[in-house]
């Protein structure tokens, strides 16, 4: 069985032989654009680039899938937001929003550009995919990612003015986040038509760090629903931060697995969700994947495989200067301990 | 001068006017404690601060949340606008100046702003340079204006590693500044590790911890003007 059939199996609720130790996220390391001969800032902005460095994953360490984009930004700017790759920086940052598209409540009634598959950096995306399928598409499943309605709302207009809104006219967001979802909905599809195995939801601003179950519920939810129902593939709900008062409603979304990070307490999900249910996670990509002792690592995989996730994936993008040592020993543990359970 | 009985119900009236998010009874509370000649600084902290504390409570008792939070910021700012300009002296026992923002790569500022706002109530200084600021920005700021306290904040794991580097270079120009770091990706190891002095990651926690630290400094200079 190799990685791409343990991973689709695994997404057909199908027998496999071990738990399987991919994500949905992105997944490039330092070593692997350092040994392309690549800058970070490049990566962004060049199909075979990008689709070359999310390859190294897989080709360097055995990790289990290839993802493209690298970044956050491909919705936003292709709405008409203005984004910085930091072309200038010698170190790794990632791309932001510079100008957004909502500037007042009173600009909130958008509509989508007619053209939204074509615009921006939507057309590269298809590109990259289809050559990380023709390089390592028979070797493992090839996944992308949107974010989810609510998270580009906040990327598009002020998060401070939205999270205030959403509570003051919870009416007006509601409508807003249909519209995102609509945009959401475009650009998934043009992924799947590129090929993509599973598509990953990004919903990290919906966390209940920053909202209510409630308001979750309410007003998250709907348009979440809207996106994932109309993938047609495999699908995956991420939420970071606190998420176990909503993993029941997140399920609800209706996604393939769902996806949860550190903070969630597996054991309370599974009991909670059933012993058939898909939940993907949930370790610190950081303080256990970049700054943690290969020990630390192999014990927090031991720890997320007992706790009862389907897959070892990391709560949020993998830190691109990851210790080499720290890849290997994850996948080393998850492939021995893995297969006990 | 008010009676007692009438202090009591205009405080009330403001801490009230923070927790129920209601602006309005906020710039009534502190237009009432000038009309009646009550002390500015006891009504900031009587009044509109005790209701953040109850907000931060209610918050950590999962009633509230982060647009309810943002509301009564916008509560507490209609009274400190009021009340601020009648401020003679804030006296917490000690006065600084503080640098704050956000990382660059990271365009996040709730956090940092929520934060601001202590400093701001405490009487501090404040030298804000927004969001998505360059790290050596936060250098220059700090040799400008020789503050005390730099305060760095992110809310992605992606931007928070550039801490590090703007600390190394602050220390190294100017090793008695304080330097905080604070947002949800940060950690009391974290802040260890990268030879931060304080680190919070709520606006709360972030005030105690600044004026602790304001304090220690202050102690340690005068240390040393007593042994010249």
């Amino acid at each position: 069985m190799n990685s791409r059939e343990r991973v689709l199996k695994l997404f057909k609720k199908e027998a496999i032989d071990r738990v399987p130790c991919f994500s949905g996220m992105g997944n490039i390391t330092e070593t692997g654009i350092n040994k392309l001969g690549y800058r970070f800032a490049g990566i962004h902005l060049d199909a075979k680039q990008m689709a070359e460095t999310a390859a190294t994953t897989y080709k360097l360490f055995g990790y289990e899938c290839g993802v493209v984009p690298v970044d956050l930004c491909v919705e936003a700017e292709a709405m008409g937001c203005v984004i910085n790759v930091y072309p200038q920086a010698d170190g790794i940052l990632y791309p932001t929003i510079k100008e957004k598209l909502i500037h007042s409540e009173d600009e909130m009634n958008i509509a989508l550009p007619p053209d939204l598959a074509t615009r921006g950096r939507i057309p590269l995306l298809k590109e990259a995919i289809r050559l990380l399928k023709a390089d390592i598409g028979n070797n493992v499943a090839v996944g992308s990612y949107v974010l989810g309605p609510f998270t580009l709302a906040g990327q598009i207009m002020e998060l401070n003015d939205l999270l205030k809104l959403s509570f003051k006219k919870a009416d007006k967001v509601a409508q807003l986040l249909d519209v995102m979802a609509d945009a959401l909905v475009i650009v998934a599809k043009e992924y799947e038509k590129a090929g993509v195995d599973y598509i990953t939801v990004r919903e990290m601003g919906a966390t209940s760090d920053v909202l209510s179950p409630r308001v979750f519920r309410n007003l998250i939810l709907p348009p979440l629903q809207k996106v994932i129902r109309a993938i047609s593939g495999f699908s995956v709900l991420h939420i970071c931060g606190k998420t176990n008062d909503i993993v029941t409603a997140m399920m609800d979304a209706g996604p393939t697995a769902i996806s949860v990070e550190q903070k969630n307490d597996v054991a309370e999900s599974r009991k909670k969700l059933g012993s058939d249910a898909l939940i993907f996670g949930n370790f610190d990509p950081y303080n256990v994947l970049v700054s943690g002792s290969e020990e630390l690592v192999r014990s927090t995989m031991r720890k997320c495989i007992d706790d009862g996730v389907s897959a070892v994936w990391p709560g949020c993008d993998i830190w691109p200067t990851v210790p080499p040592q720290n890849m290997t020993a994850m996948m080393d543990e998850v492939k021995i301990y893995g297969g006990k359970k | 001068m008010a009676d007692e009985a009438r202090k009591k119900e205009i405080f009330e009236k403001l801490r009230n006017g923070v927790i129920q998010y209601d602006e309005d009874a906020c710039r009534e509370g502190a237009q009432e404690a000038m009309a009646e000649g009550l002390d500015a600084n006891e009504a900031i902290f009587d009044g509109l601060v005790s209701g953040m504390e109850e907000v931060g409570r209610l918050f950590e008792a999962q009633e509230y949340f982060v647009p309810e939070i943002l509301m009564c910021a916008d509560a507490l700012y209609a009274g400190l606008d009021i009340l601020k300009p009648h401020c003679k002296q804030m006296d917490l026992g000690v006065k600084g100046s503080v640098v704050i923002g956000t990382v660059e790569g990271d365009v996040h500022d709730i956090g940092k702003n929520l934060v601001k706002m202590m400093f701001d109530v405490a009487g501090f200084t404040v030298y804000d340079l927004g969001r998505d600021v360059p790290l050596d920005k936060f250098v220059d700021e700090q040799l400008k204006t020789d503050s005390e306290l730099v305060c760095l904040s992110a809310m992605m794991t992606t931007s928070m590693v550039g801490m590090p580097k703007v600390i190394e270079k602050i220390k190294a120009k100017n090793p008695d500044c304080m330097i905080m770091i604070g947002g949800a990706p940060t950690s009391k190891e974290l802040a260890d590790r990268w030879g931060a002095d304080g680190y919070a990651e709520d606006a709360s926690n972030a005030l105690k911890e600044a004026i602790k630290m304001v304090a220690f400094l202050k102690k340690l200079r005068d240390e040393k003007i007593q042994k010249k």
